[in-house]
């Protein structure tokens, strides 16, 4: 056990789950392991009822929590939304493993996933040698959580191509997967429902279809709040990352993440952080996981040919990168926030001179 | 005694559902009701068929509209069912709390509003539904923000008697005590013996607690007020006032204690009317420290009280204000968002979904998740348009007596004649007129129209002409909803129609009138809606577009002794973005759309000039208004403008050279990144040429090109080799409004001569019009002088020039340029 690289939810929380589900006497809709109030607690954390202490999972808002396992609760297939990096696959991993038990029905959506992997497949041997019967089926995630009455997973949903996506209606709403080659459906079992991923700022995927759209209650999960909440997740990360390529750590990286988040922050949210100046934002996301990327690009970069000294000049390409995705319109702007307010900041100078210099 | 006290939170439709109830059983004889005593009179007003709520009762002290104090009215208010009730049961209703003219003794009206008092009353009833139901004047409008706003969700530090519904609800086990309160009283269709447990319950939390000075003189009076109708009452008596005070009117104080408390308040007499209210100003975000987080849901529920459907009907609110703004909402998804909503409020532990859940539901279901569409709709939604009426003639306006005051003080009389007048800005009462004909026209009162500004420079004169028409006390006494005295309903006002605009520069003549005014309120909205619309606009022209009268506005605020100082920052900072995406606004251009970016160019130009403190000193516009005064002037402000522009040599050896010399040159950070767009503009191939022959006229204006340089500059863009549309738009660009300068300067005289007499026939007669428009700006002794420079006064110096060229060709153009440069038209 202790070889996998990666424990499941289930497995990693088996105990928080055990306590919480011993001391969880009240109703709860069918199929599900715990009351929809014990899997709030698991995710946001507090007490078992035996005294056990369950560690919070997301640190976000309970409102959303709260949408997203009530929407669970109703027989409405939930969508997580959010940018890079806002715990959208955590959290579907941690309700999949309150709920059912199991977070390990999992489809990964892909523009090359097909109907196939979406419904069900065949065993080509057993469907030549046999005709098409049961035994020939290959049954896909998706199936296997109707005919168990689990939640099955789907990550990053709107990469799919639209006509695949639409498969998923009629499991949506009349609850069965129809198979037509053996003139029967596959009903599903009480308590299954579909949790989906999205990025809701990525180009280039497909739009859910109205009809898809209706089918799901969505909730957005938004970017870490607090300057300091954003900080100390990307210096986390960046910690472990930076221990994992081997680069060493200079002194003054939580400096120079605090300046690199401020732009970011700034420029996402459309206005300063003390709110008094108003600012276009560009077209690109800023997630939280691009902070950490362009963070642990200027520190490659300061490893290897900076002497490990790590500052403005090693970041800033990466940042200009991060931030100018289309090169007319974002370069405008991160200009216009270069003239108007990081040139008036005394202490940003440094990164006015190196963004600049970058354009 | 037959007395039954009724404790209730202000406007709560519960508290009012139940009290009506309550009131049908008990059939009381006299209804008494927390309000100022003195008012009693007008209570039965409120029946009056003609009195549509939201409406306030406004008292002031005579003469001092401004100190009003308001005690508003919605129709879920449980005073208002309770003195309508009263009516229609022919029972007396009276007010028993202090009267009006007593005021609280951190309250002296707007002219000392202390910054605590919103705030604190606010968080008080956002919290609990305690406190008192009166508002000040002076705590603004809609628009206020700042001090006080109310610390709506901060629940940290609060004492018992700030908070008692809070600690009640902490006790119960709930975080929220809105919701607790709403599940226990207002959202309970069964609420049971309600009053008698907030009683007790109240009892129990005063148990051992002081009581503020301020309200325990209010309970004395109230006392008494019981005392006396008493004795006054023959059946049952009702008391209906906040739930906090019922302990306080039931404990037994002697009356001799009661009058003690009471010795020394002032009794002075107050002016008391019925004003239209708006349900916008019934929320505590308009600063009202009794208000409620979202009057339109209180009068949903008020409307839909008793009936099973009433989440249904509040979806359905949602979906049309949706659908009204152009989003699909089905009737499948409301459906959903109904079962949503109720999964959430029994995993929440609630009886039925409030709020709240509704609102969670809503996002999830119709919104996609996007909080921001949600907030597109919530104004409409939680604060609703509605606006109360009076029964005609019933108003004293408060707005009216202001208005008549204002006017006695700036000894101006309404008259119906026309008759005109002059104001000088410099001594006080010019000012006061201006400030008053000003306010007044922002309400839409049009007393007096500005006819003229007294000339473009004088910012100290205002010509009127005034004529005053009855319908305007009309309009003044609907204005009363904006507030009671002129500057406060003006700011409102004001403010309102800010939100409202869409365009960029009419946002900027806005807050020009706001300064014209003089109204902070209306200043400091306007500032923060011209940033944030500014921030977000990216096309350059319109950024442009509007610099120019935000300069004007700060020069005029100099006049008005109003700190400009933001708004010339802003100013400042709209240039510099619009200089930044000069470039791309000037490609691509039609004709048209040259010349509307060439007319705003010059005119942020002229408004970087006034923004610097700088007056307009350019060559060409001294050359315009001094033509007489001639050379000698130039060539000062020429040879100034070569010593400025020595920095910059060499014009043409290419954009990287200039910029560098250019960031050393530029002291003042706006100026330099204007000039630098201005040359990047005129280096541009791709951009229009009337756009960079214009950056070349406003670099020439400003200094930036020396002589010798703006003669490259024309000779490089007129040469030959150049496309003769591109030449000749350029030249355009470069000329306009500067054409005189064509008569002083030699060797731009030259340049263009030159360029003109290689023309062929065809394109020359292509480019007439052009031509024509550049010179139409000469008046006629600018065209003999010109002509003079070009034919016959340097003619000894010229000549041998003019004779060199092409006969043929020169003969040509000499008859159809004469005419035409003789102003004898060309045809």
């Amino acid at each position: 056990m202790t070889d996998v690289i990666r424990q499941t939810a289930e497995q990693a929380y088996a105990a928080e789950l055990e306590a919480l589900q011993a001391g969880d006497t009240g109703a709860r809709p069918a199929g599900w392991r715990l009351t929809p109030k014990a899997v709030v607690t698991y995710l946001l954390g507090g007490k078992a009822s035996d005294g056990t202490v369950i560690s919070p999972k997301y640190t976000g808002s309970r409102r959303l929590v709260e949408t997203a396992v009530a929407t669970l609760a109703t027989d409405r297939a939930l969508l997580l939304m959010g940018v890079p990096g806002t715990a959208k696959s955590w959290v579907s991993e941690h309700l999949a493993a309150a709920i059912s038990g199991d977070s390990t029905l999992l489809i990964q959506c892909t523009a090359g996933t097909d109907e196939t992997q979406i419904r069900y497949g065949w065993n080509y041997a057993q469907l030549l040698a046999h005709g098409p019967s049961e035994a020939a089926l290959v049954e896909t995630p998706l199936m296997r959580a109707m005919r168990r009455g689990a939640l099955c997973r789907m990550e990053e949903f709107s990469r799919l191509g639209s006509d695949v996506q639409d498969t998923l209606i009629t499991v949506l709403s009349e609850k069965i997967m129809p198979i037509p080659e053996l003139s029967t459906a596959l009903a599903a079992v009480r308590g299954f429902n579909v949790i989906a991923t999205a990025n809701n700022r990525d180009k280039g995927v497909n739009e859910l279809s109205s009809a898809l759209k209706r089918r799901f209650n969505v909730v957005v999960l938004p970017l870490p709040g607090s300057m300091e909440e954003e900080v100390s997740i990307v210096a986390r990360r960046v910690n472990e990352m930076a221990a994992g390529l081997d680069l060493p750590l200079p002194r003054s990286v939580e400096d120079q993440i605090r300046a690199v988040l401020t732009v970011f922050r700034e420029l996402r949210s459309g206005s300063t952080e003390d709110g008094k100046v108003t600012l276009k934002a560009p077209s690109s996301t800023l997630s939280t996981a691009e902070a950490i990327g362009t963070v642990i690009g200027g520190l490659s970069q300061a490893t290897w040919f900076a002497g490990g000294r790590l500052g403005a000049d090693e970041l800033a390409a990466s940042m200009v990168g991060a931030i100018v995705k289309d090169p007319v319109q974002d370069k405008l702007v991160l200009e216009e926030y270069l003239e108007t307010v990081l040139k008036k900041r005394r202490h940003s100078a440094a990164y006015y001179a190196a963004l600049s210099d970058a354009l | 005694m037959n007395v039954h006290y009724f404790p209730i939170r202000h406007h709560g439709p519960g508290s009012a559902a139940s009290l009506v109830r309550a009131l049908d059983q008990l059939k009381p004889a006299l209804v008494l009701i927390e309000g100022p005593a003195d008012a009693s009179d007008l209570l039965p007003a409120l029946a009056d068929p003609g009195m549509v709520p939201p409406v306030a009762l406004l008292c002031y002290p005579p003469g001092r509209p401004a100190a009003a104090r308001f005690w508003p009215f919605a129709e879920f208010s449980p005073e208002y069912q309770a003195a309508l009730w009263a009516a229609q049961h022919k029972a007396e209703a009276r007010f028993i709390d202090l009267p009006s003219a007593v005021r609280p003794p951190d309250d002296e009206g707007p002219d000392e509003v202390n910054p605590d008092e919103g705030t604190e009353a606010g968080g008080t009833e956002a919290e609990g539904g305690e406190g008192d139901l009166v508002g000040g004047i002076g705590q603004g409008g809609p628009e206020a923000g700042g001090p006080n706003r109310p610390g709506g969700t901060d629940q940290g530090e609060k004492t018992l008697a700030d908070d008692p519904i809070g600690q009640l609800a902490a006790a119960a086990g709930h975080d929220d005590p809105e919701s607790w309160w709403c599940d226990l009283v207002e959202q309970n269709p069964e609420p049971g013996p309600v009053f008698g447990a907030v009683s007790e319950a109240m009892t129990e939390l005063r148990t051992g607690q002081e009581i503020e000075p301020w309200e325990a003189k209010r309970e004395a009076q109230m006392r008494r007020q019981i005392a006396q109708a008493g004795r006054d009452a023959t059946g049952p008596i009702a008391v209906v006032c906040g739930a906090w005070h019922v302990p306080g009117l039931q404990a037994s104080v002697t009356a001799s204690a009661d009058r003690q408390l009471l010795a020394g308040l002032a009794r002075t007499k107050t002016t008391a009317t019925w004003a239209p209210w708006s349900h916008a100003r019934l929320a505590f975000i308009s600063g009202y420290g009794a208000g409620v987080a979202a009057p339109g849901w209180n009068l949903h529920l008020w409307r839909t009280w008793g009936q099973t459907n009433s989440s249904t009907v509040w979806l359905t609110r949602i979906a049309r204000l949706l659908r009204d703004r152009g989003h699909e909402v089905s009737t499948a998804s409301l459906i959903e968002a109904e079962r949503l909503a109720s999964s959430l409020a029994a995993l929440r532990g609630r009886p039925r979904a409030g709020f709240e859940e509704l609102r969670d539901a809503a996002v999830a279901c119709l919104f996609n998740g996007e909080d921001l569409l949600w907030r597109t709709i919530q104004d409409e939604l939680l604060l609703g348009p509605e606006i109360g009426q009076v029964p005609e003639g019933s108003a004293a306006a408060p707005l009216i007596e202001d208005v008549q005051m204002a006017q006695r003080a700036a000894r101006l009389k309404p008259e119906a004649l026309e008759r005109e007048l002059a104001v000088d800005l410099r001594t006080d009462s010019g000012r006061r007129r201006s400030q008053l004909l000003h306010r007044l026209g922002v309400l839409g009162i049009a007393w007096g129209e500005l006819t003229s500004q007294g000339g473009s420079r004088g910012t100290f004169r205002e010509n009127w002409l005034l004529c005053w028409r009855p319908e305007f006390s009309v309009t003044l006494v609907e204005r009363v909803v904006y507030g009671s005295d002129l500057i406060g309903a003006a700011g409102a006002y004001l403010a309102e129609q800010m939100h409202q605009t869409e365009s960029l520069s009419d946002l900027a003549a806005l807050v020009g009138l706001a300064v014209a005014a003089e109204l902070p309120q209306g200043w400091a909205t306007g500032l923060r809606l011209l940033e944030e619309k500014a921030a977000l606009t990216s096309d350059a022209s319109l950024l442009l577009g509007a610099v120019a009268p935000l300069a004007e506005t700060v020069r005029y605020g100099q006049a008005r002794q109003v700190d400009s100082e933001p708004l010339r920052q802003l100013a400042e900072r709209i240039l510099v973005e619009a200089a930044l995406g000069l470039r791309h606004a000037a490609r691509g251009l039609d004709d048209s759309a040259a010349q509307e970016l060439v007319r705003r160019l010059r005119s942020a130009g002229r408004g970087l000039e006034l923004l610097q403190g700088s007056p307009p000193a350019g060559p060409d516009d001294e050359a315009q208004t001094d033509a007489a005064a001639g050379p000698d002037r130039l060539e000062v402000s020429q040879s100034e403008a070569g010593a400025d522009g020595e920095a910059q040599t060499d014009e043409a050896a290419g954009p990287d050279r200039l910029e560098v010399s250019q960031s050393e040159a530029g002291p003042d950070d706006t100026q330099s990144v204007w000039l630098r767009a201005l040359r990047q503009l005129l280096g541009d191939d791709q951009a229009a040429a009337l756009a960079a022959g214009c950056a070349g006229h406003l670099l020439y204006a400003a200094g930036q090109l020396a002589p010798d340089d703006a003669v490259a500059l024309i000779e490089r863009h007129l040469s030959p080799g150049t496309p003769v549309a591109w030449a000749a738009r350029f030249m355009e660009g470069f000329f306009t409004g500067g054409a005189a300068r064509l008569i002083y300067d030699q060797a731009l005289r030259q340049a263009v001569d030159q360029w003109v007499r290689q023309l062929a026939n065809d394109d020359f007669l292509t480019n007439l019009p052009l031509l024509r428009r550049v010179f139409s700006d000469l008046d006629t002794t600018e065209r003999k002088r010109l002509i003079d420079a070009v034919f016959r006064q340097s003619g000894a110096r010229d000549l041998p020039g003019l004779v060199a060229a092409p006969p043929g060709a020169w003969d040509e153009h000499l008859r159809v340029l004469l005419p035409l440069l003789l102003g004898r038209g060309d045809d």
